[in-house]
């Protein structure tokens, strides 16, 4: 062009060299390019700096780690937990349309916020995309809202529980609960922890680790029987302050990625704001009231704990193997009309008593099956559907079989539930 | 060179004629006919749904709808979250997607680009100028939703303190100011999509080309975020953080989940905005 010489373009070639460079369009060009690289670096590099960082923790052993975590404070927190289940369930018939509800922990990943002062006010939010449902616990009261149905239930002692209660939580202040026998010390309850594990298990200390940006130590349980389900447990447990930050269940069929995994994303150990742990109900939110009873603490409380299997099974339910490959039968259920939602049904579940033996135990039951239109976490699911979904025909009933976990029901009314494969299950049941 | 460029000779870039380009930049996005339709059309988004709402509100199917639309008979202020709700995954990126697409492509398709760059303002500058242009627009639009949806929401449900999804009640003037940092977010959103739309408008002379590319771009982008197989790459996705706006109607706002969806939308900013320089100032314009 013979009168581009007379025009201000940056792009015409010019004195300066640095100008005659960029000129030129190669150049240009490889602006985005280095704009991109820079993007992924700064994307890419906090987690690799994270995962190269040695956390380099004084090396404690299983039974130390185990005194710690018993013998800490439970100490005020909040942060973020992510959830992850790969359970191999069948693909749920709805995604996160359906708002945040806890059906959706059956399987993919779901976001929760914690809050707790370390005692016993505590908020749990399930997060869904634009919905949350939420759980506040202060002291006797509980409730529950969710904001999909904007619908609370609010769940409290009766008069005489809550007197009972405040009485309780007085006595525990005090530090003398009426427990008979003597409590053991964080390091014995350690060692003893660490000794039942090692009855069916092998426990070992992994490499440390770092979760939520906070080192770590890893707690490795591996069942020593190679007929069950469940590959290893893994605890990681924050080396400051002995809470435990994440927990990894790993299936013996997959070792690549974890089959169950809740662990903090981010967490603080500042006490929470009041105004999180308190919880009034909305005005214009429907409002269900449901109490629920206190239970009565056993007789032989301690007797149980010591010992640990001196408690009497309810009846109709039996046990069968040991350690991990115990499978749990129970008989004279009927499952399809419990699913259906009869609250006739739920007569025949064991260890319940045959009516409900008061008010709140009926309505604490009715909170768990679905109403047209109600608050129940359930939502508006049809759990009928939902079961099917879930079980597969064979033979001798209905089989779920998850990575970890399997539960036959059976069609003369037994359920037999274990962490054992579904052919193991279904030929106990065909004994 | 094969630029066609005019003959009048100009020794040095005139002061303030920058300044000026802005000035009739955003005088052509605001004045033009068919942006105003679009911001209209958007406008009439809340209106129409807090008339539907308002009419239907003693019936039976009062409160309920996805997202915020349950709650807008409560409570006027959530007819502004109601409608950026529904306007977000098509309508907004749509009218975004026609006015950045036609920024460049729009004067080339005219033969209008070839005068524009004989004003004394070198291309990359003239590139801002047009994405003031667009971001403006997308402003705008936003803007359109939220101005309207507050007067409307106010006028058929009235404005008191909302209540969170957590179920926590804050007040009025905590409300408001919470909406409002809802509407920025959404618009701080929308950067990356001008951006895109600016790219596309460097390659092309068919306006209507850049503008379908750019509306694609957006919502390939939503679809493949629904994909569970394809979670790895979710997070770098144009739409991902679009929803995030929720944040600021939880009970403590999670910065690190915000600032996420901001540090997205800057990423793609930078990419298909050098991307769009390249291209523009590489370019042989000869219409």
């Amino acid at each position: 062009m013979t009168h581009s010489g007379a025009m201000t373009e940056s792009r015409r070639p010019a004195a300066s060299p640095t100008r005659r460079a960029l000129s030129s369009p190669r150049t240009r060009w490889a602006v985005p390019v280095v704009a991109a690289v820079a993007v992924g670096l700064a994307f890419a590099a906090p987690p690799l700096f994270a995962s190269a960082d040695d956390a380099g923790l004084p090396t404690i052993s299983p039974e130390e780690l185990a005194a710690q975590v018993a013998s800490a404070e439970p100490s005020p927190l909040s942060g973020t937990v992510v959830y992850t289940a790969r359970l191999g369930l069948p693909e749920l018939p709805f995604g996160d349309v359906g708002g945040a509800n806890p059906v959706a922990l059956l399987g993919g990943s779901s976001t929760m916020r914690v809050w707790s002062d370390g005692g016993d006010r505590s908020r749990v939010a399930l997060l869904g995309a634009t919905s949350e449902f939420s759980v506040v616990q202060d002291g006797p009261e509980a409730w529950t809202y969710s904001s999909t149905d904007d619908a609370v239930v609010h769940y409290s002692l009766d008069a005489a529980d809550a007197a009972r209660y405040d009485e309780l939580t007085a006595q525990a202040e005090a530090g003398d609960l009426p427990v008979q026998g003597d409590l053991p010390t964080p390091e014995e309850a350690g060692r003893q922890a660490v000794g039942m594990a090692r009855l069916s298990s092998t426990v070992t200390l992994d490499a440390q680790t770092e979760v939520a940006g906070r080192p770590a130590y890893q707690l490795v349980v591996t069942p020593t029987s190679d007929t069950t389900l469940v590959g290893r447990i893994v605890v990681a447990v924050d080396a400051e302050t002995s809470t435990p930050l994440r927990v990894q269940v790993w299936a013996a069929s997959d070792t690549k990625t974890p089959a169950l995994e809740i662990g903090f994303t981010d967490v603080s150990f500042a006490t929470p704001a009041d105004s999180v742990l308190a919880f009034s109900a909305p005005a214009g939110a429907s409002t269900r009231e449901v109490v629920v009873p206190l239970p009565d603490v056993p007789e032989d409380a301690a007797a149980t704990a010591s010992d640990g299997s001196a408690k009497d099974l309810p009846e109709g339910v039996t046990v069968t193997g040991t350690g991990w490959d115990a499978v749990v039968e129970a008989s004279g259920l009927d499952v399809a009309a419990l699913v259906a939602g009869d609250p006739s049904a739920a007569a025949s579940l064991p260890g319940v008593d045959k009516t409900f033996g008061s008010q709140g135990a009926a309505d604490l039951y009715s909170e768990f099956v679905p109403e047209e239109g109600s608050g129940s976490p359930m939502g508006d699911l049809d759990t009928t559907a939902l079961y099917d979904t879930l079980t597969t025909e064979v033979p001798e009933g209905r089989l779920l079989s998850s990575a970890l976990l399997s539960v036959l029901v059976t069609d003369d009314g037994r359920v037999l539930v274990g962490a054992v494969p579904g052919a193991t299950l279904q030929a106990l049941a065909a004994r | 060179m094969s630029l066609v460029e005019t003959a009048t000779p100009v020794a040095r870039p005139l002061r303030g004629s920058l300044l000026r380009l802005v000035r009739s930049e955003l005088r052509l996005v605001l004045g033009r006919r068919r942006n105003l339709v679009l911001l209209l059309g958007l406008a009439l988004v809340p209106l129409l749904l807090g008339t539907v709402l308002f009419l239907s509100q003693d019936t039976a199917l009062d409160g309920q709808g996805p997202g915020f639309v349950g709650r807008v008979t409560g409570n006027g202020l959530f007819l502004v979250v109601a409608s950026l709700f529904l306007c977000l995954p098509f309508l907004l990126p749509l009218t975004i997607g026609i006015a950045s697409g036609d920024a460049i492509a729009g004067e080339a398709s005219a033969g209008t680009l070839r005068y524009l760059l004989t004003v004394p303002v070198a291309r990359g500058r003239l590139l801002a100028v047009k994405a003031v242009g667009a971001l403006t627009f997308a402003a705008a639009a936003v803007a359109a939703i939220a101005i309207v949806g507050i007067v409307a929401g106010a006028a058929f449900f009235g404005l008191r303190g909302i209540t969170l999804l957590s179920g926590t009640t804050v007040p009025l003037g905590d409300g408001i100011l919470r909406i409002a940092a809802v509407v920025v977010y959404v618009g701080l959103s929308m950067t990356g999509l001008v951006a895109v739309g600016l790219f596309f408008s460097t390659l092309t002379e068919v306006p209507v080309g850049a503008m379908a590319a750019t509306v694609v771009t957006a919502i390939v982008c939503g679809v493949l975020d629904q994909l569970p197989q394809l979670a790895t790459i979710a997070p770098a996705l144009l739409t991902h953080h679009w929803l995030d706006f929720a944040e600021f109607l939880r009970l403590e706002p999670d910065w690190g989940v915000l600032g996420q969806g901001l540090a997205l939308q800057a990423a793609w900013v930078a990419i298909f905005g050098a991307l769009a320089w390249s291209r523009f100032t590489t370019a042989d314009v000869s219409s």
